[in-house]
């Protein structure tokens, strides 16, 4: 079968003149003899006759080469073809340059980020400005400083920079709203507090304006609402917390002494006090920490305070002259740092900032620094000084406060911290020096019962001053009332005693009388 | 006896090819002429072998209307490349190459185009059923040609109608000769098959 599908296939190609000579010899003779084969190449030639007559050949189009050249003519060169995919290959080279570039210039990313970096330092450290010049400050909120670690910001005082440490002795400052009760007149307070006669006064005033100048290059602010902070300014903190008390100890000893830690007199008598203040004065660091609308860096930046010591000068001069005027333009100045989402970015992008972490909240910024920030004083007891100078300033640190008729057993007793977010509405279930409390939503406060251990005070209207309404620790007042208490319990178990030894009086009274009634019927 | 005529008439046949020969010749002299920086001479290949081409796509898609739109492709092909033909082999085997290989691409777009849109073309299909009684003896053919699978029906065609030798066919497909001359000989036994049914009209 498979033989004859082969011979079919010949005659096939024979059909088409495809064989050569001796296969063509061979298939004439095998034709001549095999009808089957006959009959096969008939019905080839048939069908092979029918293809060739049926099927014609597509009409001529003779426009053909007409549109070719047409077509040639429009079609885009090589080159023109390739611009679809341009932007790929731009790609591709870009990569394989950068790649290049790379490898033989690794630095080169390194180095335009750090350009970049400077680029931007440089617009925040541009026409940076003392923070007195611009919100103003007078001696009051330099007074408020020293105690409070407080500078105002702006000239309403709506923002603040505050310092401050937390319990485990990292310094951290904030750029923050201010609280709701604005602080005034602390320093009339303290002057009158001290009794001081205008030569005093005088003295109180150029203490406090010694070290605005100082100040005047610690904190600078701009137009781009950059705000530059020397973490000097803690130690100028200090230093013009212990001065002032060291001033107070000096003018009023006696009635310092109520307030003072024990131990603190010999501190402001031996010089230490003194030597601080000087080696504070004179150190500086030339490491500005820049809170900016986008980022918190820390950079060198050195500022020329005689370039604005004339320009202060005149500008003070002028301030006095026309009070209203000059407060319009020093309006211009105002900073003003908004905390937003932007913001919270700013805290993922710097938290991996080993110098610094920032903290953002709703109200405000804080800012951790490592200690190696603050450029540290050279006096070896520095540290039990600032304790102690620690402790004696949060002697001045004044509370309001709010007794509400009780309402029948509670007393109401709300509790301002010179801040909003530390202010406290609370209610005794009675009233004592230690009772139970509970804070305002019937929870008790973690924060609050850490506040109230060292919490122990009353009215003292005869103390040093008169602005602290509420003492910490040891006041007399407390050591009277201590001792009263310890009165009443002595009279109390007196009285006790009293009752007892009445009690046996009575019965041996009554042992007397009737007993020989009642041993009688025994007897019987 | 009809053996030998008909060998006689295929030896007529191989003469007048003949002249043909020489033209191809005259391709190659074109060719170079053209790679020489002559341009003008492409225009005398496109006339010269532009209705083989053009019948070459119409036999393969069975179709009028893609056949200019391929013959210029093709010619667009030959025109880009002709820089680089190689004298190797003739020219019209190279042309009939991409030619069939353009045909193959359209089948082969076609093919996906069609997974995507499974909905047939509905006259396409009644084309495939025939009726006798409205048609002539040349119709019923291409009819039962059309239905030959594309394997079978191109090689035949390109016997048959283009008149190329087994050879060229070959090369034109990309097969051995003897895979030509058996696709040849199936076309052949099939259209006989399918045209049992017509035997009467056929016979008329």
């Amino acid at each position: 079968m498979k033989k004859l599908y082969k011979k079919y296939e010949m005659l096939s190609a024979y059909l088409d003149n495809e064989l050569s000579d001796a296969e063509i010899k061979k298939i004439e003779e095998e034709l001549k003899f095999s009808k089957e084969l006959q009959e096969k190449l008939a019905e080839l030639k048939k069908v092979k006759q029918l293809t060739v007559s049926s099927v014609k050949s597509v009409p001529e189009n003779p426009f053909f080469e007409t549109r070719l050249a047409a077509t040639m003519r429009t079609e885009k060169p090589l080159l023109a073809k390739m611009r679809k995919f341009a932007p790929v290959l731009g790609v591709v080279a870009a990569s394989l340059v950068l790649m290049v570039v790379l490898k033989y210039n690794p630095q080169i990313v390194d180095k335009l980020v750090e350009q970049q970096k400077s680029n931007i330092t440089a617009f925040y450290k541009e026409n940076l400005k003392p923070l007195l010049y611009t919100a103003n400050l007078n001696n009051d909120d330099i007074f408020n400083f020293a105690f409070y670690h407080q500078l105002p910001l702006d000239n309403q005082k709506k923002q603040v920079l505050q310092l401050g440490s937390d319990s485990k002795g990292n310094q951290f400052f904030e750029i923050k709203q201010a609280g709701l009760i604005p602080q005034q007149s602390n320093l009339k307070k303290f002057v009158e507090s001290l009794k001081l006669n205008d030569k005093q006064k005088y003295e109180v005033d150029s203490i406090l304006h010694s070290y605005a100048s100082d100040l005047q290059s610690q904190v600078l602010v701009n137009r781009e609402n950059t705000v530059a902070i020397n973490p000097n300014i803690w130690n100028f903190n200090k230093a013009l917390a212990a001065d002032l008390i060291a001033f107070a100890a000096k003018v009023n000893k006696g009635q310092i002494a109520k307030v003072m830690p024990a131990d603190f007199e010999k501190y402001y008598n031996n010089g230490a006090i003194a030597r601080a203040v000087s080696q504070v004065k004179s150190s500086g660091n030339e490491k500005y920490i820049f809170f900016t609308p986008d980022s918190i860096f820390s950079e060198p930046f050195v500022f020329d305070k005689n370039k604005y010591k004339d320009e202060m000068k005149q500008w003070n001069e002028e301030l006095n002259k026309n009070m209203k005027e000059m407060g319009r333009q020093l309006q211009d100045l105002n900073v003003s740092i908004h905390f937003d989402n932007d913001f919270a970015k700013l805290k993922r992008d710097s938290s991996w900032n080993k110098d610094f972490k920032v903290f953002v909240d709703s109200n405000g910024c804080r800012v951790h620094l490592s200690k190696l920030f603050i450029p540290p004083v050279q006096i070896p007891d520095i540290d039990s000084i600032i304790s102690h100078i620690n402790s004696a300033s949060g002697l001045f640190k004044s509370f309001s406060f709010n007794f509400q008729k009780p309402k029948g057993k509670n007393f109401n007793y709300k509790y301002f911290y010179n801040d909003s977010t530390k202010s406290y509405n609370f209610k005794f279930r009675s009233f004592g020096f230690d009772s139970t409390y509970t804070s305002g939503n019937g929870k008790s406060d973690s924060l609050l019962i850490s506040r109230l251990k060292n919490f122990r005070g009353s009215m003292n209207p005869d103390s040093m001053a008169s602005m602290f309404r509420f003492f910490f620790n040891d006041t007399t007042n407390v050591h009277q009332q201590k001792q009263l208490q310890r009165q009443l319990q002595e009279f109390q178990r007196e009285m006790e005693q009293f009752r007892k030894e009445m009690e046996q009086m009575q019965k041996q009274f009554q042992k007397k009388t009737p007993a020989p009634q009642r041993k009688s019927p025994m007897e019987i | 006896m009809g053996a030998s005529k008909n060998m006689k008439f295929t030896k007529k046949k191989k003469e007048l090819q003949h002249p043909q020969i020489l033209n191809l010749d005259d391709d190659f002299s074109l060719i170079k002429r053209f790679i020489e920086g002559d341009e003008s001479t492409f225009n005398t290949l496109v006339q010269r072998h532009k209705e083989k081409v053009r019948n070459i796509i119409y036999i393969t898609l069975n179709n009028h209307d893609l056949v200019d739109d391929i013959a210029q492709e093709v010619f667009l092909t030959v025109y880009k490349n002709l820089n680089n033909f190689r004298f190797e082999s003739q020219f019209t085997t190279w042309l009939y190459r991409i030619t069939v290989n353009k045909c193959k691409d359209y089948l082969r777009k076609m093919k996906i185009r069609n997974i995507f849109s499974p909905i047939k073309d509905s006259e396409e299909e009644l084309g495939y059923t025939i009726h006798p009684e409205n048609m002539d003896i040349s119709e019923i053919v291409q009819k039962a040609i059309a239905k030959l699978p594309e394997k079978l029906r191109v090689p035949l065609l390109l016997k048959d109608i283009e008149g190329l030798s087994y050879q060229e066919i070959a090369e034109s497909v990309q097969c051995e000769i003897g895979t030509v001359k058996s696709r040849i000989f199936r076309a052949r036994e099939g259209l006989r098959e399918l045209l049992k049914p017509y035997e009467q009209e056929l016979r008329a």
